[in-house]
């Protein structure tokens, strides 16, 4: 079983890769709806 | 207990943390429901994508049918596009990609000495999700309207045209994204946060690398397409126009949105086929992988070069010339990471010792056929060729060439190599070969005689065609119906004897070259494994504590 440390360092990972995925997106979307606008 | 259904005790290998008894988790509906082990997770999606496998195949015998003969026999055109549009959703989204991870979730955390995936109840979650997506997307076959019909793209305008069903596919993709996206991350903190001491990331199966990677590509670009699809949503819904044209919208807009996630998305498909392929040609070669470090940098520079090759699929939307050769030559630069992997594999082979149980066969099946889906793309990746072939039947067989010779041949692939892991049974050798040849020969018969077709000229998404093309339709169809019937005879004859404990015993080790943590645990694995980190060798690959 992961220990609590290791448990931490999983959702910092994990919230990491969420921002990521959130930065791509608005980079990605916002970047087509301004080159259409 | 793993994949075994009937619950009798299995030997323990208590030297590696690994137990079964003692067990008091949830028992009955209640263990498939709650489960947080990774095994019964790995179980449950692996069922479910033969299941959305079973409804994609009837589906595509549906469409073989009405295409047996010339003119409408059996559906008329609108349910037609109804059928391809779900054929491809289902396949891709419910099939193909729930398979990967459902071979994740069970060899990932074996491969690297993890007790199980970095967050449990999440990965209930993630798989629990896609039934009322499944749901949802099958469902709206039974809505006013029919089912979604705009292809498996979702091309606007004309899902901005459609009923009722397309706002539950769009909802069904948006919880798949949902699923997929929370499925990476778990795969990916597991591999980077929860290897044993001693796995380091040049030591980890190549089956790890190529999925570390396809979910890095996973997060990138399943956001893009539940962006693209909520514009679509509210253009349908909230008066947007970002591709309705008759509000100063762009349709190729979409395309160049949709692509975006969508090429990405192939290599979601192939990339963990890559990596059970890699760990199987050399189990079988009795030899080492031949270039694991050249395999690593293949993978990653193709999930690269998958970010700026998306408009190869839209030569024919009026791009700038400049553009289509961009596009054009990045495409064909792919072909060069991609042969590495298949020279590899290839020299792996090279003086090996090698036998060709079930698992090789596919294996070696799959670089043979795959290779010629690979060159099909290569042709197609020409500007000057792709818009002459631009929705033919030519791009029909050329991408089922790569996703069912190549996807689809690796998940049967690893099925077999990692059957008697999971159930503790070996299967029936002879009943495996008989799969593998007809699902070969079936293969081919269907779709080799579509390369003729669209270089005739024949359009794909259409109900019917001009008696020219009577000929060729007949034999695809034929061999469309022997190749679903294969992989009824593979559940029937193959898995399930397994899954009820029918067969020989299985050794721990049933492949005698095989290498790997998850080879130095019994069979079938106990449901609870390296629950303290075994302590490795040199080369990662044997337990020595």
């Amino acid at each position: 079983m992961p220990t609590a440390a290791q448990r931490k360092a999983n959702a910092r990972t994990a919230w990491g890769l969420v921002a990521l995925a959130a930065t791509f997106l608005a980079g990605f979307v916002g970047k087509i709806l301004w080159l259409n606008a | 207990m793993s994949a075994v259904l009937d619950h009798s005790a299995h030997a323990a290998g208590a030297a590696h943390g690994a137990h079964d008894h003692h067990h008091h988790g949830p028992t009955g509906w209640r263990r498939w429901v709650y489960a947080t082990n990774h095994k019964d997770i790995g179980t449950l999606y692996l069922l479910f994508s033969f299941t959305m496998l079973m409804v994609g195949g009837v589906l595509a015998l549906l469409i073989r049918a009405e295409l047996f003969q010339p003119g409408l026999q059996l559906v008329n055109p609108e349910l037609f596009n109804q059928l391809t549009t779900m054929h491809g959703l289902i396949m891709v989204f419910g099939a193909i990609m729930p398979a990967f991870v459902g071979f994740a979730n069970w060899m990932v955390p074996l491969q690297i000495g993890a007790s199980d995936m970095a967050f449990a109840r999440m990965n209930n979650f993630s798989f629990w999700l896609m039934i009322p997506a499944a749901l949802l997307l099958v469902g709206s076959f039974f809505m006013p309207g029919g089912a979604p019909a705009a292809g498996w793209t979702l091309y606007a305008p004309l899902t901005l045209q459609m009923g009722p069903s397309m706002d539950a596919g769009i909802f069904a993709m948006h919880i798949l994204g949902a699923s997929s996206i929370m499925g990476s991350i778990n795969i990916i903190v597991t591999i980077l946060n929860m290897r044993a001491p001693g796995m380091t990331l040049m030591k980890m199966p190549m089956f790890c690398w190529t999925w570390l990677i396809t979910a890095y590509l996973l997060i990138a670009v399943m956001p893009v397409l539940a962006g693209a699809i909520t514009m679509t949503l509210t253009d349908r819904h909230f008066g947007t126009s970002f591709f309705n044209p008759a509000g100063g919208g762009d349709p190729v807009m979409y395309q160049h949105i949709f692509w975006f996630f969508g090429h990405p998305e192939v290599y979601i498909m192939i990339l963990p086929a890559f990596g059970i392929i890699s760990q199987i040609v050399p189990a079988f070669s009795r030899k080492k992988l031949f270039g694991y470090a050249s395999m690593v940098y293949a993978t990653s520079s193709i999930a690269i070069l998958s970010f700026i090759v998306w408009a190869h699929h839209m030569f024919t939307t009026g791009m700038p010339v400049t553009g289509q050769l961009f596009f054009m030559y990045a495409t064909m630069l792919i072909s060069v990471p991609t042969a590495v992997k298949i020279f590899n594999w290839v020299a792996t082979m090279w003086r090996g010792s090698m036998t060709f149980e079930t698992p090789m066969l596919f294996s070696v099946g799959f670089i043979f056929v795959f290779t010629i889906g690979g060159f099909t793309g290569l042709i197609l990746a020409m500007a000057p060729i792709d818009i002459q072939l631009q929705d033919t039947y030519y791009v029909v067989a050329h991408f089922h060439y790569v996703l069912v010779a190549g996807s689809l041949f690796a998940l049967f692939a690893g099925v077999y190599f990692w059957l008697p892991k999971w159930t503790g049974v070996m299967y029936s050798e002879l009943r495996g070969k008989i799969h593998f040849w007809t699902s070969l020969v079936f293969f081919n018969i269907t779709f080799f005689p579509m390369h003729f077709l669209g270089l005739a000229g024949m359009p794909r998404r259409y109900a019917d065609y001009p008696m020219q093309f009577a000929d060729f339709n007949a034999v695809a169809s034929i061999g469309a119906l022997g190749f679903g019937l294969a992989q009824v005879y593979f559940f029937v004859a193959v898995v399930w004897p397994c899954m009820r404990g029918q067969g020989a015993k299985a050794p721990a080790k049933p492949w005698d070259g095989a290498e790997g943590l998850e080879w130095e645990l019994p069979s079938p694995a106990p449901l609870h494994t390296f629950e303290t980190p075994p302590k490795l060798d040199a080369t990662a690959t044997r337990i020595i504590g």
